[in-house]
């Protein structure tokens, strides 16, 4: 039997196999959503409680539940609240880690990291959402077009207007660019990075 | 998008660096979701915990109609068991085959016309019968209230030879309640076909008169 028609029919360890193999993408596309590990967490635990309560509308036929999984996980970050709302018991009973909160701390090691990383916040808060949802499914998480429109329920033809409108907007953004001198883009601009970070995530 | 695309986009939009989810924590949190799902299979869990809201879009149709929660989860779109006096005891996971409920009640002996209406739309024509038999002469559909998950019980008994079991499904969804809802009644004559015609009315059976 088929993983889909597996989880389909509620098997705890096709469920497994499932965590195992796209927890990473899930967490991947909420860090990229929201640069914070924690909300990360969240997102992708609750990613995978709707999928385990929605298992039901699985097509047992088809083939990655990538798309589908990654498509809950949008619908999950873009409403965090209703579903923290839903899932607020069982992220109460969720192993929380130690760990400094800044992220920059374990990542941005070196100056140009962190430049890197709030130019990139920066670039992508530029977007509106449904540009940067798209733009997060086709560029960073690897989904075809097809596989992006099956993740927003939206037809092939708009996920190719709004990656173009997104292009062109970061076009833009990339001429206005000021070539700006990296000692003062440090402390700066991560604290603007992270803060604005969360927001997307809200 | 080709390759060339791609890294014009990555060009433009660099990849985000992403502190990995170590293998300690990746175990962690499924060890989490695997205490949550099993929990989550026990009778215990969301079916039974979760209420019973009859959604106000429904009220105009109260009457008519009765819901209950629409059960996601299961394999069938739908599900018809005979009870031990002779009732059947009918779940829904999909209304998208009424046909085949159709099939299945005839089968067992039902004599039973089935539509699936859409929020927006109404059969046509309205009511699809001039022989109703009310409710209190004819008690054909109802909640199942034995505490198992949602059900409705229809009791094939109240037709009678050359009389018709008429029901319409609806499936609603109100914030994070979805609701099936029945309306179904004996009639004594013939019935029309449901045509579907677009309404901003209850979506089921006729129309409260006065």
């Amino acid at each position: 039997m088929s993983l889909r028609a597996r989880i389909r029919d509620g098997d705890p360890s096709a469920f497994e196999e499932l965590f195992d193999a796209y927890a990473g993408s899930v967490y991947g596309y909420a860090f990229r959503h929201c640069a914070d590990r924690t909300e990360a967490e969240d997102i992708t635990s609750m990613t995978f409680l709707e999928v385990w309560r929605l298992r039901g509308r699985i097509d047992p036929d088809g083939g990655s539940l990538r798309p589908w999984l990654l498509g809950i996980a949008v619908n999950v970050a873009r409403n965090t609240r209703r579903a923290a709302r839903r899932y607020q018991d069982a992220l109460a009973r969720m192993p929380r880690e130690d760990r400094v909160p800044d992220f920059a701390d374990d990542v941005a090691g070196r100056i140009d990291d962190a430049e890197r990383i709030a130019a990139v916040r920066r670039a992508y808060a530029a977007l509106r959402r449904p540009e940067q949802e798209v733009l997060a499914l086709v560029l960073w998480s690897g989904l075809d077009y097809a596989e992006t429109a099956e993740a927003l329920g939206v037809p092939v033809g708009t996920v190719k207007s709004r990656l173009s409108r997104a292009r062109g907007k970061l076009e833009k953004l990339a001429a206005h660019r000021e070539p700006a001198a990296p000692s003062r883009q440090e402390r700066g601009d991560r604290d603007t990075a992270v803060r604005s970070a969360k927001e997307a995530c809200r | 998008m080709n390759a060339d695309e791609r890294d014009e986009h990555t060009r433009l939009l660099p990849h985000p660096v992403v502190p990995p989810l170590t293998p300690d924590r990746h175990r962690q949190l499924k060890e989490f979701m695997m205490t949550e799902i099993r929990n989550e299979a026990r009778p215990t869990g969301w079916r039974r915990l979760r209420p019973a809201v009859v959604v106000p879009a429904l009220a105009a149709a109260a009457a008519a109609a009765v819901a209950v929660p629409l059960l996601l989860g299961g394999t069938a779109a739908h599900a018809v068991a005979e009870q031990a006096d002779g009732t059947f005891r009918i779940t829904i996971n999909e209304a998208n085959d009424p046909k085949g409920l159709q099939e299945e009640l005839r089968e067992a002996g039902l004599n039973a016309v089935v539509d699936y209406v859409p929020q927006g739309k109404r059969c046509s024509p309205q009511p699809r019968s001039t022989g109703y038999l009310p409710n209190e002469e004819a008690d054909l559909v109802s909640i199942a209230t034995d505490g198992n998950e949602p059900a409705y019980i229809v009791d094939p008994s109240v037709v009678k030879p050359g009389q018709t079991a008429v029901l319409e499904f609806n499936v609603t969804t109100a914030g994070e309640n979805t609701m099936a809802s029945v309306f179904g009644r004996v009639s004594t004559g013939p019935v029309a076909e449901c045509e579907l015609v677009d309404s901003d009315e209850a979506p089921l059976g006729p129309l409260p008169t006065g």
